[in-house]
């Protein structure tokens, strides 16, 4: 039996031998008109590896990995400074193509999020903006991207039917296959399981396991525990600065910060 | 000790009699003020039985004397008494065709221009002005019309039609001259103007209840801002748009002062919609005055009869069209 006081589970193991920086956020600056969101952030995300975002609300978590797919680009008024490079180049310059970038770098919300079609339709429609496949070409891009998504066996008999017909943790899960679909680099995660139960919660986190063997993933979290068993390194955020970012089973058993500590134990946030 | 038990027990008795008269006061409130609502609502029934009632009752004379003849003959002649309502019923569809060919299109455009890339400074201002035009009372649009926009057509759209088209042919036919100014397609864009309002502020709406998220996940995807509208927003808003190009449609059909001015008024089919025509309403108000008795009289509110009966069909035609959408939804 455990003693059950603040056991932190296991967070899965850092594989061997060096790790490559896939994006490096170099001395990012965010601004929401004039107000400035985040305070020169450096960070960087490995390759097939998950990084959790943590802090308490409005830290920044969430406006910074917007900026990683240049999502507040949609809002005018919002602009970010520095760099952010991806496999060494600098996405967020003027030149940088928003949908090819979006393409690269997917990203899956807080509320799920299916599109008013069909379930295979959810999942084609992405892959349509980028590729001309045939059709068994495209039913096996359908079906292996909801096998992925640990959704396939709930939907193979219903592919006509409307995505908006699922339940809220079907749908996330069809949303992140959606995201798989169009072959990203990089997969964003924004408190994907919030809205969800306990049991989809597990299945979405399972997900993350899997995902974590072919893409590089960023997740944001409100959940401690969340962040311990799915990240291999942690980031946390306060009041739009990085406070300290390293190993995650550093970060939730000897972090380096007072204020990191204060917050996985709780006492603020 | 027992005294006092007794008050108590007397006063809460009193107590609870209280409180029954109270909720019985207040259920003869309730039970009359659901007697007011449902009078409210049965007036509706009430008047629209009366005015269908009134409608066959004084389109009966012409409709059993001409009987299937009256929807299918184009005559329309007060001295003989020969009336046929064809060229009405045409020019109302036809003109409200091209309205809605022309509307539709331009109305979504400002609505998704609107709700999708306007810079903030502009989404106001022409949001106002979208609003100002559907203000506009339909007199103003006629003698506009008349006026200003009729013998503008004349000199260049018409003309340029006429050439364009001549080498075509059935287009030829269609776009035959002279150029009049006055006819069916003024007519049409005239109402084209008068409904793209509607459409416009009814698609803006709906276009602002697709949630941002929603949005945001398709752009997620590399989407273009015309592939997440084309896919997300109208997708999820269809209902609402076919309501508001049904409201637009049904303006459209029963306009009359300014279809009035510019139509012509000319009682007769022309394959040509440069030509002048004439639809139900302009009939009824150009010559209800005259048409004081008899088969004439008669006609005209025969006419009054098929309009209504048309605004009915599409009203249930969007009604079908948006249950069979909710049944594909579901």
């Amino acid at each position: 039996m455990s003693t059950g006081t603040n056991r932190q589970p296991a967070s899965p193991a850092i594989p061997a031998g060096p790790l490559t920086e896939k994006v490096s956020v170099r001395n990012l600056k965010f601004y929401y008109g004039n107000n400035l969101a985040l305070k020169s952030i450096d960070l960087p995300l490995y390759d097939r590896i998950v990084t959790a975002f943590i802090g308490p609300s409005g830290c920044g978590k969430s406006t910074l990995l917007r900026v990683l797919n240049r999502m507040y680009d949609l809002y005018p008024g919002q602009h970010a400074e520095g760099e952010v490079l991806i496999d060494g180049r600098n996405v967020l310059g003027p030149d940088q193509d928003v949908n090819a970038l979006r393409a690269k770098v997917g990203m899956v919300f807080q509320k799920p999020t299916p599109f008013p079609m069909s379930i295979y339709d959810n999942i084609a429609f992405g892959v349509r903006l980028y590729e001309k496949l045939g059709k068994s070409e495209m039913d096996e891009r359908v079906e292996s991207s909801l096998r992925r998504a640990a959704l396939w066996n709930e939907v193979k008999d219903k592919l006509n039917a409307s995505g908006q017909s699922l339940s809220g943790g079907q749908q996330q899960r069809l949303c992140i296959a959606r995201t798989v679909a169009v072959k990203p680099e990089v997969i964003l995660f924004d408190e994907p399981c919030s809205a969800l139960d306990p049991i989809s919660t597990s299945k979405v986190e399972e997900l993350i396991d899997e995902l974590r063997a072919d893409y590089t993933i960023a997740i944001v979290t409100h959940n401690m525990q969340q962040a311990a068993r799915v990240s291999q390194f942690t980031a946390f955020m306060y009041l739009g600065e990085l406070v300290e970012f390293a190993e995650t089973a550093k970060i939730f058993t000897a972090p380096s910060d007072k204020r990191t500590q204060d917050y996985i134990t709780g006492r603020f946030g | 000790m027992v005294d006092v038990a007794i008050k108590n027990a007397a006063h809460g008795r009193d107590e609870a009699e209280n409180r029954l008269r109270v909720l019985e006061r207040f259920r003869r409130g309730d039970k009359f003020f659901f007697h007011l609502t449902r009078s409210a609502a049965f007036l509706v029934l009430v008047l629209l039985f009366a005015i269908v009632a009134s409608l066959t009752y004084g389109a009966w004379p012409a409709l059993s004397h001409f009987g299937f003849d009256f929807l299918i003959s184009q005559s329309w002649n007060a001295n003989t008494e020969q009336f046929g309502a064809l060229a009405t019923i045409y020019g109302t569809l036809v003109t409200s065709l091209i309205a809605m060919l022309i509307a539709v299109p331009v109305g979504i455009g400002i609505a998704i221009f609107l709700t999708e890339l306007c810079p903030a400074v502009l989404r106001r201002p022409i949001g106002i002005a979208v609003e100002l035009l559907a203000g506009i009372p339909s007199i103003i649009y006629g003698i506009w019309g008349f006026f200003v926009f009729a013998p503008v057509l004349q000199q260049t759209l018409q003309p340029f039609l006429i050439s364009l088209f001549a080498p075509v042919p059935v287009l030829n036919a269609l776009f035959a001259g002279p150029p009049y100014g006055l006819g069916i397609l003024t007519a049409g864009l005239i109402l084209a103007i008068m409904v793209l309002p509607f459409i416009a502020s009814v698609s803006r709406d709906v276009f602002e209840t697709v949630p941002a998220v929603m949005k945001e996940a398709a752009y997620g995807l590399g989407c273009t801002t015309w592939e997440v509208v084309r896919n997300v927003v109208i997708p999820h808003t269809r209902a609402g748009l076919v309501g508001g190009v049904m409201l637009a449609l049904g303006r459209a059909l029963g306009e009359t002062m300014a279809v009035t001015f510019v139509i012509g008024n000319a009682r007769q089919i022309s394959a040509s919609i440069l030509q002048p025509g004439t639809t139900i309403s302009a009939t009824i108000a150009l010559e209800y005055a005259e048409a004081s008795e008899g088969l004439y009289r008669s006609s005209l509110v025969a006419l009054g009869l098929i309009l209504f009966v048309i605004s009915f069909i599409v009203l249930a035609v969007a009604r079908l069209m948006l249950a069979r959408l909710n049944k594909q939804e579901a």
